[in-house]
């Protein structure tokens, strides 16, 4: 019981610690963007609606960590009207013209490495692999971070070894004809930008003073 | 165990998986999923719409902060779907709400007056 309490107090105590290996902050810092503009990501993978679904996770967790994020939806229209349909061709802009042409102070470009989900025997594993870049509006980059996550869907033992293997090739049927990557992206974002080594500094509407 | 310290471990076993979550800035009302949606099933795209303009009404009713993009991008769906004037109507309230917008807003705003003068001489 004492062992509990205690560890609970240490969880408590320690919990909210910054990781010792923390990424060199300091461009971030300077630059102090108090808006962010996303634009649609490099596709790498073979899933040519990835960049699409990825864009509408970014905005909540940069929004949430106090910065003005432009509207992802209206940003990648405004783009297609200036001839801009794909990541490649816009990651290919300088990005003191992003910038300028959105009035942002810094821009979030993502590159999707990996977003597919591999069939193995009887299973299937869903993966997405991003990187992520910051630059600042006089062209400096600012932030970057790769991550990469896996899921495997697990089964229930029924305790029969047949139903089991039967259970296990249906889930991973289903998995592989309807991957949730959203999930993924999800966490991703949050480990690259709240919660793991690479976080990044508060904006303004979250900044404590 | 006392019911008393049951509760209080309870208690500090939720503050030790919770303390670190950030709390919510924004009320989103579900913005991410629906423009998920939008890409995934465009036939989707008016009734989301209407989910994520009664979001906006609540809020506003509410007087709570509406989050950032969330007016634009309602302005740039109600543009596809051809209401210009409640595209207008939501670009500048994004431009109220949010001084960071203003210079994508302006150039929205403008952009989108200029057409509806060109379609009144049409």
């Amino acid at each position: 019981m004492k062992a509990i309490l205690a560890l609970l107090v240490a969880l408590l105590v320690t919990g909210c610690a910054a990781p010792s290996t923390k990424t060199d902050l300091s461009a971030f810092q300077a630059a102090k963007p108090r808006s962010i503009l996303v634009v649609p990501a490099v596709n790498k993978s073979l899933d040519v609606d990835a960049p699409n679904y990825l864009l509408t996770t970014l905005s909540v967790p940069l929004a949430e960590k106090g910065f003005y994020v432009f509207p992802v939806h209206t940003a990648r229209t405004v783009l297609e009207q200036e001839g801009f349909y794909e990541g490649d061709a816009i990651h290919q802009q300088p990005p003191q013209a992003l910038a300028s042409l959105f009035g942002a102070d810094a821009v979030l470009y993502v590159t999707i490495n990996r977003w597919d989900a591999q069939y193995a025997v009887i299973t299937t594993t869903v993966t997405v692999n991003f990187d992520y870049r910051m630059v600042a509006k006089d062209g400096t980059e600012i932030w970057k971070a790769n991550k990469q996550m896996q899921y495997t869907p697990q089964n229930q033992n029924t305790g029969h070894p047949l139903a089991n293997l039967i259970a296990a090739a249906v889930t991973a049927a289903l998995t592989r004809a309807d991957p949730n990557y959203l999930p993924l992206a999800v966490m991703a974002n949050d480990q690259v930008f709240n919660t793991g080594v690479t976080a990044i500094p508060a904006g303004p509407y979250r900044a404590v003073n | 165990m006392k019911p008393m310290f049951r509760s209080m471990l309870a208690a500090s076993a939720l503050l030790a998986l919770t303390g670190c979550a950030q709390q919510g800035l924004y009320d989103w009302g579900g913005y991410s999923g629906l423009m998920y949606q939008n890409y995934k099933k465009p036939e989707s795209v008016a009734a989301n719409l209407v989910t994520l303009q009664a979001h906006v009404t609540a809020l506003e009713g509410r007087k709570t902060r509406v989050a950032p993009g969330l007016y634009a991008d309602l302005g740039t769906l109600y543009l596809q779907a051809g209401d210009h004037n409640r595209a207008l109507e939501n670009y500048r309230k994004e431009r109220a709400a949010w001084p960071e917008s203003a210079g994508l807003m302006d150039a929205m705003i403008k952009n989108l007056a200029n057409k509806t003068v060109e379609e009144k001489k049409a």
